[in-house]
């Protein structure tokens, strides 16, 4: 379903669609500059992971040689939803992304982190934290500031998921069969007076949210997103929240 | 003979549960990308009104160092009452008229803001007010979140568009009036508001 829309869009799109590609993801920390030796990038990968364990929170760095004149809040939004930090539901991802050549660097959190890591907090740990760190040129000073302020910002607001990565299975496929043909019993009965009725009220009915697996995430049931590797998103999803700065 | 006549009768009924599938399909799918961008609408309504409601504490606070910018302060207040008064619910998406309105109000409170962004650099004081630079973050962000949710509907708005105007579900939408809708439409490089770099 998603493909398609996606083929549609593609087809169809008068938003000229951007042209620097989100790397896959492979990890909690992806250094496209050479920024960081791999010493150092092991250290985050493994601060990250630990707080992952403890708060559920997804926090994931990005560095690129350069945005290729692409709007830095632009790239930054597409990075996060594409990789979808944080879990779904509870959209409790971060990223922080660092543009070498434009020298610019921005939080993109997610809409579950908004009330902890404000736009205004945010701002600040990029003033504070990372910019002064950055002018010297210590990159990775800065970055390990960075998350472990980012970090204190969230710490206590989440609770650990006990049944984190795991997606809710039907436990037979005869069930989404036998569900598809209620389903469309209800429907040829109801369509009519559902829909009239939704349209006056702006409920969403039963079968909608059947149809679209929640109100705020059309067609994206998670999953379907593994890579190989040892970390993926859980399928959290970004308003656009956070704070952009330069050094 | 009798055998063939059951074949062809199987046969038809088999190609009306088909077709009774395939009509489904397309209705469904019709409503659900019809759900889908009012939806999207709420957002793009959110954030705006969100962008309103830090409107009136920046005055406040950009007042108290630069009482004498009245022009500015005006002009932002005014455009915010204005965008106040202009409020689209989702069915008047198809209303161009409404939906411009809806665009400029919104458009006049984005240059305002900008403006007045603009003459606060005069201010050191003022831009080193913790307050302020709160206020100032909180409206970067909410800018951002705006273009976000902007973007979100008009995808949503072209899927369902798309889907209403092609071939064959376009019968199915005429016959159960589905509409196509408006959407943002900004010339190359406006989309985004545009934003003023504080530290050079």
């Amino acid at each position: 379903m998603r493909t398609l829309v996606t083929l549609i869009l593609l087809f169809t799109s008068s938003v000229p669609l951007a042209a620097l590609e989100v790397p896959s993801l492979r990890s909690r920390v992806t250094d496209q500059a050479d920024l960081l030796s791999p010493e150092q990038e092991a250290q985050l990968e493994s601060k990250l992971a630990e707080f992952e364990q403890q708060e559920s929170t997804q926090i994931a760095v990005l560095i690129i040689p350069s945005l290729e004149g692409e709007v830095l809040e632009d790239f930054s939004h597409r990075a996060a939803s594409q990789w979808q930090l944080g879990q779904k539901g509870r959209d409790n991802g971060a990223l922080l992304l660092v543009a070498l050549q434009e020298r610019r660097v921005r939080i993109e959190v997610g809409y579950g982190l908004e009330p902890k890591l404000t736009d205004a907090l945010s701002r600040r740990i990029i003033d504070q934290e990372i910019v002064p760190r950055f002018q010297q040129g210590n990159f990775f000073e800065g970055i390990d500031a960075g998350i472990t302020a980012m970090m204190g910002a969230v710490r206590g607001t989440y609770a650990p998921l006990s049944t984190r990565d795991k997606a809710p299975q039907f436990p037979s496929p005869l069930i989404p069969l036998f569900l598809f043909l209620l389903w469309s019993l209800f429907w040829s009965r109801r369509s009519r007076r559902s829909r009239s009725l939704r349209r006056r009220s702006g409920h969403l009915h039963a079968e909608d949210v059947w149809m679209m697996g929640g109100p705020r995430y059309p067609g994206s049931f998670g999953g379907g997103f593994r890579s190989g590797g040892g970390f993926s998103g859980g399928g959290g999803s970004f308003g656009g929240g956070g704070a952009s700065g330069r050094w | 003979m009798k055998k063939g006549l059951l074949i062809g009768l199987g046969a038809l009924v088999l190609l009306i549960i088909i077709f009774g599938l395939m009509l489904q399909g397309s209705y469904n799918e019709l409503v659900r990308l019809d759900q889908e961008t009012e939806t999207r609408w709420a957002q793009v309504q959110n954030v705006y009104q969100r962008r309103a409601d830090l409107v009136p504490n920046l005055v406040a606070t950009v007042k108290g160092y630069a009482a004498h910018e009245r022009e500015v302060l005006q002009e932002v207040t005014e455009s915010r009452s204005r965008v106040g008064s202009v409020q689209l619910s989702p069915d008047m998406l198809n209303n161009p008229a409404a939906f411009q309105r809806f665009q400029e109000a919104q458009g006049a409170l984005s240059t305002a803001l900008s403006r007045l962004l603009l003459v606060v650099e005069r201010y050191p004081e003022l831009k080193a007010n913790q307050n302020f630079l709160e206020l100032q973050s909180q409206l970067e962000g909410t800018e951002n979140r705006i273009a976000v949710e902007r973007k979100r509907f008009n995808e949503a708005a072209q899927a369902y568009n798309t889907r209403v105007r092609q071939f064959p579900t376009n019968l199915i939408a005429g016959f159960f009036g589905f509409h196509p809708r408006l959407y943002f439409q900004a010339a190359p490089g406006t989309e985004r508001a545009p934003t003023v770099d504080f530290s050079s």
